[in-house]
Formats: C-alpha cells, structure tokens, sequence
C-alpha cells in the first residue's frame, strides 16, 4: 500500500490537478491550454533536464539560469550587432553553452573546487560578461551602441520561428518549437541515462565515484560530460528564450535557475526514484506549470504562487527522503 | 493629483516668463559664472538597464551644457554603501549632490549630514523627508493616466480588462491609484482579471501568465500592462493565443525594443505614455543647478510624461530611441526647472 502511493502518489496528485483546474477553470481543459502549459515550462524543463545530468554525477550546476541569459544575450548580439544569420546565432550559443560546461568540470574535476562554489563563481561571471559586450543596454533591433552608432542587424526570421513558429498536431498551428525541442530532449537524455551504457557510468559515478574508479570508469570525463550537458542544454534554453522574446534581455536568470532545480528535485518524488531521473524531471516541471498556469486561471495572486511552489518542493522531497526510504532501514 | 501637473506647468511657464527678459540671457548667475570650478555628485542606487543608462546620459549632457565637473558614485543596489558615497562625496568637496533612487531609511541622515555640510542636495525618486531637499519625480500617475485616458479614448467608457500589477514597487503603486480612480469613474470598466509578477526574465514569466488568462477570458479587450516589461509578456501570450485584433494593450514607458514591439504589423500594444529618462536626468541637473545659483526649483519638480501612440511611430518611421526624441520634441525636452539662464541640452 504505502509502496504504491509512493509509487505512483505524485502522478495521481498531477491527475486529479488536472480534473479540478478543468472544473474549476474555464478553458483548462483544451488541447490550446495543454500546450500553453508545456509551453510555459519548456524552458525552465530543458535547463532542469541539464542539471539532472549534473545531479546523476553527484554534482550541481548553479551557473544553468545565467548560461541561458547569457546564450540570450550572444544570440542577439550575434545578429543585431554582427549581423549573423540564425544558424551562427544558434552555433555561437550552443558554443558557449558547452566551454561554459567545459570550463566548469575543468575547474571542478581538476582543480578540486566544490561543484557548488565552481559555479556559483562561474554564475557571477556570466552575469557580468553578458553585460560588457553592450555596457549593460539590453540588445534590441535598431538600438543604439556605446559608441553612438546604430545597429545594423535584425532578429532573423527563421531565429524568430523558433520561439513562434507552431506545428499542426491535431489542431493547425498547435504545437510550438520550444515544446517539441523539450519533448525531443526529455525522451533522449531519458534513454541516454536510463538505457545507455555511459547514462548508467554516470549514476554509477554519482553513487560511488570510487567504486566507479576502481571498477575501471573514467571518472573524470563523465563528471566532465555531465557539465557539458548542462551547459549545452541551458543555452539551447537561452536560443530558445531569444527567440520567443525578440531581444537580448539584460536578465540574471535567477528564477530560471530556481524553477529548474525545483523541478529537478520534484522529479526525485515521482514513481518512487529517490535520485536523479530525466523522466521525473520532466513530470515535476509539468506539475509546476499545471499548478501556476491553473492558479492563474483561477485569478490567485502571484505571491501565492511562490508559496505553491515552495509547497509542492517541500512535500515532494518529504516523499523522497522520509517515506521511500522507510522499506529500505 | 490630476491637477499637479498643470498646476505645475503653469508655474513653470509664470517662472519662465519672469526670467525671459533678454539681458538676463547673457550672464550666468555665480558660481555658473565659473562653471569649471562647480563639482556636482551623482549618487546612485539603481543603475543596471536601459533607463538608468539613459537617465545618466541626460544628467552628463545636462553637466556638460553647464559645464561643471560631475562624479559619479554608483552604489549598485548596496543601501549602505550609498549612504557612505555620499560622505565621500562631501569629503571630495563638492558643491551639489543629486541622489538617485535609493531607501529612505539609509538616505535619510546621510542627505541630512550634507545639507548640514553647505552643500545643495536635490533626489530623485526617493522621498528623504528633507525640506530643503527638493523632489525630482517623473509623475506615475500622469503616466497611468495619459494610458488610461487613450484607452478610454479608443474603446469607450465601458470594456472588460485584464489588469497588470505588482503590489509593493512605488511607481507601480502610483500607477495603481490611478487605475483605481479610473475604474471608479467610469463603472463600465470591468476587471476581468489582474496578474503579474517579477520573475526574472519578467516579460517572459507574464507572457505565461498572460496566457492562462486570455484563454480564461477570450472576450478581455484592454490589456492595461503599466511597466513595458509587462505590457512585452502581454503581447507575446496575445500573438500566441491569435488575439490580436481583439485585445488592445495599453502601457507605460518605453525603450528601443519597445518601440518595435509596438511597430510590429498588427501588434496589439497601441500606446504607451512614457518620461524621458534623459530629461529626467537633466532636469535633476537643473534644479540642482538653480538651487546653487539661489534659487528655488520647487519643492517638487515633476517631469510630465508624454503619450506615445502606435500611429505615431508608424507616421514618423521611429525606430529608436533618438528618433523618438528627435521627431516628438514633446519627447525630447521638457520646460521644467529652465529659467533663462540655463543652457539647454538638446540645442
């Protein structure tokens, strides 16, 4: 009994949240709204997803929220002030996602830096370097540079159809490119950790580097990779925030951050795991963006909100480190 | 409040007209005589972003038209440390502080200490509960009233809204009050739904919030968003939702990347009343510099704000922001603590 709602207790809570928004709220249940609700949460779920590779190594990533500002900022700064296509604006922040994640697990598997203190410098120093390229002005099509001029470039239409650009799916026009790009990364990072040979190294390491080591793993660049991953998936969710805003926002990307690593943790809670899953991940975004987008709906006001997500982080690690494991002591 | 302004104005008009004799013209009043010899402090609190970016270009162009030597102490958001830049400032001798932003509680004996030092202090955008410390202030309530009232204009005196608001940020509690007044005095106005938040980045947070609420009420025809990062997140969620021809959205404020949100073809955000960041910089300048040369700017100096419309930027083909402030003059300069004698930046 106690086994099966810690089992699938999350997942029945996320079920009957849909039931009662869809009663209570006019709307709710449309397949317009299903798709608002992936929509808002695609960008937090792709940088929670990159740090759930991180979590799997035993490491963290704190520098996630301003890799994605800062992927933001390149990518308007690659086409308004370099005037670049979308294909080196999109190369360009998937280039900084990875040194970034490259620099980190450098710093934290060589030098020796705690993962938390390595990217919590690491964040500081993109929120400052996303800033000197444009002496702190938000980057904008026609603004005006530090030196006077104006910029040339614009936002280019086939970057802009990545954040606006909707898929036919049952409906025409439904789907958004940031929803199928979240799907499309949750089903590969899942099957990578779940069913490669390197995803199951990674837990290993996580569990034990030690043991890994002795057992012949090559510790060190899965910590590496998992950094890597991190990175690369926090710019694509940068790429993808350029994109459905339009501009290079001066922004710390702090909320991004949080929101990513409470859905991280959420995901411990669902189907029992009591670790790092990408599947789990990926529900405990959703049930964040059910519960806002719902509250929403229903006119709560937003501080509120902080307090629900707060809630359902609490109770959702109550699951993991109290009840599941009970069986095991 | 509606009447401030113009009660204002008109002063501002009767002082110009005392101060507009010709041979006045000519000379600057002591110490501008020697403006070399004038070091003036900019005390900051806030200083990240596009406005506080421009509001400090305003006050060096203001400076550099008088000519006096200007410090900038930037504290960067550390209430403390602002407090101690302006003992700095007092140390380093100079003649007139302006402080910008910042809380009253850290501000308050800190500006006290300088004005007993000799020195003329002007603030704006925080209240240091300082009689001899005029106010400069970009009037919040005209800025949501000009919005309102184009709305009111557009749509009639009876539409459903959905409203924007963060409770607890000071401009956007005046903004507040006037939308309160509003919906008083026209009955028709109904408020569908009010939301908003500060997640960083913020016009993305609203845009999903936004979202969940034009799809709760699909008939909401005024979006009334007074910060332009909000009214940015509103017109995401009315393009993705397909609403544009039937929501209207009505804001404050405005930068480069505004202007082409609005210009966009069919966009939904059809007007904005914004203040000048550089004018208000420069008319902290001003009073700062009349309080020197003697004379007294008003105990609250209050920058009107300017409506700007969709049609107007697509009449003119405004792009940015300098060709905003050079095709609406209204825009680019305001007759606000100008007596005669002062050189005006913009010429």
């Amino acid at each position: 009994m106690t086994d099966t709602l810690i089992r699938y207790g999350f997942l029945a809570l996320l079920a009957g949240l849909v039931v009662f928004f869809s009663l209570a709220t006019n709307g709710f249940a449309s397949p317009q709204a299903a798709v608002f609700i992936f929509q808002s949460v695609a960008i937090t779920g792709i940088l929670a997803l990159g740090v759930t590779a991180t979590l799997v190594v035993g490491g963290f990533d704190l520098s996630i929220g301003s890799v994605a500002t800062s992927a933001m900022m390149a990518a308007a700064y690659a086409m308004i002030v370099l005037e670049q296509n979308a294909v080196v604006a999109v190369l360009f922040c998937l280039a900084i996602g990875a040194l970034v994640g490259l620099v980190n697990g450098l710093i934290i598997v060589y030098m020796r830096v705690p993962d938390l203190l390595a990217t919590l410098g690491m964040m500081f120093l993109l929120l400052g370097l996303q800033r000197i390229p444009t002496e702190g002005r938000s980057i904008a099509a026609g603004m005006t540079m530090p030196d006077g001029s104006t910029a040339g470039g614009v936002f280019s239409p086939s970057f802009l159809a990545l954040g606006r650009h909707r898929f036919d799916f049952i409906l025409p026009n439904l789907v958004p490119v940031s929803v199928v790009v979240l799907i499309v990364l949750a089903v590969l990072i899942w099957f990578f950790l779940e069913y490669t040979r390197y995803g199951r190294m990674m837990y290993a390491v996580g569990s034990n580097a030690r043991a890994a080591e002795l057992a012949g793993a090559p510790v060190k660049a899965y910590k590496i990779w998992a950094y890597v991953i991190s990175g690369m998936f926090a710019s694509i969710g940068g790429i993808l925030l350029a994109a459905r805003l339009g501009r290079g926002d001066i922004a710390s990307g702090n909320n991004l951050l949080l929101d990513a690593v409470a859905a991280a943790l959420i995901g411990f809670a669902v189907l029992g795991a009591a670790k790092p899953n990408a599947f789990g991940t990926a529900v405990g975004a959703l049930f964040v963006g059910v519960l806002l987008q719902g509250l929403t709906m229903m006119n709560v006001p937003y501080y509120t909100q902080d307090f629900v997500k707060g809630a359902v982080l609490v109770v959702a690690l109550i699951f993991t480190f109290a009840l599941s494991n009970q069986g095991r002591r | 409040m509606r009447f401030t302004r113009r009660a204002f104005s008109g002063m501002a008009l009767a002082a110009t007209a005392l101060f507009s004799l010709p041979a006045m013209a000519q000379d600057m009043p002591a110490p501008f005589d020697k403006p070399g010899d004038v070091k003036i402090a900019l005390v900051r609190y806030l200083s990240t972003g596009d406005f506080f970016q421009a509001y400090l270009a305003g006050v060096e162009a203001q400076a550099k038209a008088l000519g006096v030597q200007l410090q900038v102490l930037d504290s960067r958001q550390d209430a403390a440390l602002q407090a101690d830049m302006v003992d700095q400032a007092i140390a380093l001798g100079v003649q007139g502080i302006i402080i910008q932003h910042g809380l009253t509680e850290s501000m308050k004996e800190a500006a006290q200490r300088a004005v007993d030092a000799g020195i003329k202090v002007v603030a704006f955008d925080v209240n240091v509960e300082n009689a001899a410390i005029p106010q400069v202030e970009q009037s919040d309530r005209d800025l949501a009233r000009l919005a309102l009232e184009q709305a009111v204009k557009d749509n009639g005196e009876s539409w459903k809204a959905g409203y924007v608001y963060v409770a607890g940020i000071a401009p956007l509690d005046r903004r507040d009050e006037t939308w309160r007044e509003f919906k008083a005095k026209y009955p028709g106005i109904n408020e569908a739904a009010m939301f908003g938040t500060l997640d960083n980045p913020i016009a993305n947070s609203v845009a999903n919030q936004a979202r969940s609420v034009v799809t709760a009420n699909p008939d909401i025809q005024v979006m009334f968003a007074p910060y332009d990062e909000f009214a940015k997140g509103v017109k995401i969620a009315v393009d993705e939702a397909g609403l544009t021809d039937s929501i209207k959205i009505y804001s404050a404020d405005i930068s480069t990347a505004d202007i082409a949100a609005m210009r966009e073809p069919g966009s939904a955000w059809v007007a904005t009343a914004a203040t000048n960041p550089a004018v208000v910089g420069q008319v902290s300048v001003r009073a700062l510099a009349m309080l020197l040369a003697g004379e007294n700017p008003g105990q609250q100096v209050i920058v009107p704000p300017t409506l700007i419309t969709q049609q107007q930027l697509n009449d003119n083909d405004i792009k940015n922001m300098e060709e905003l402030s050079a095709k609406l003059p209204q825009f680019a300069h305001a007759d606000v603590a100008m007596p005669a004698w002062m050189p005006n930046p913009n010429k």
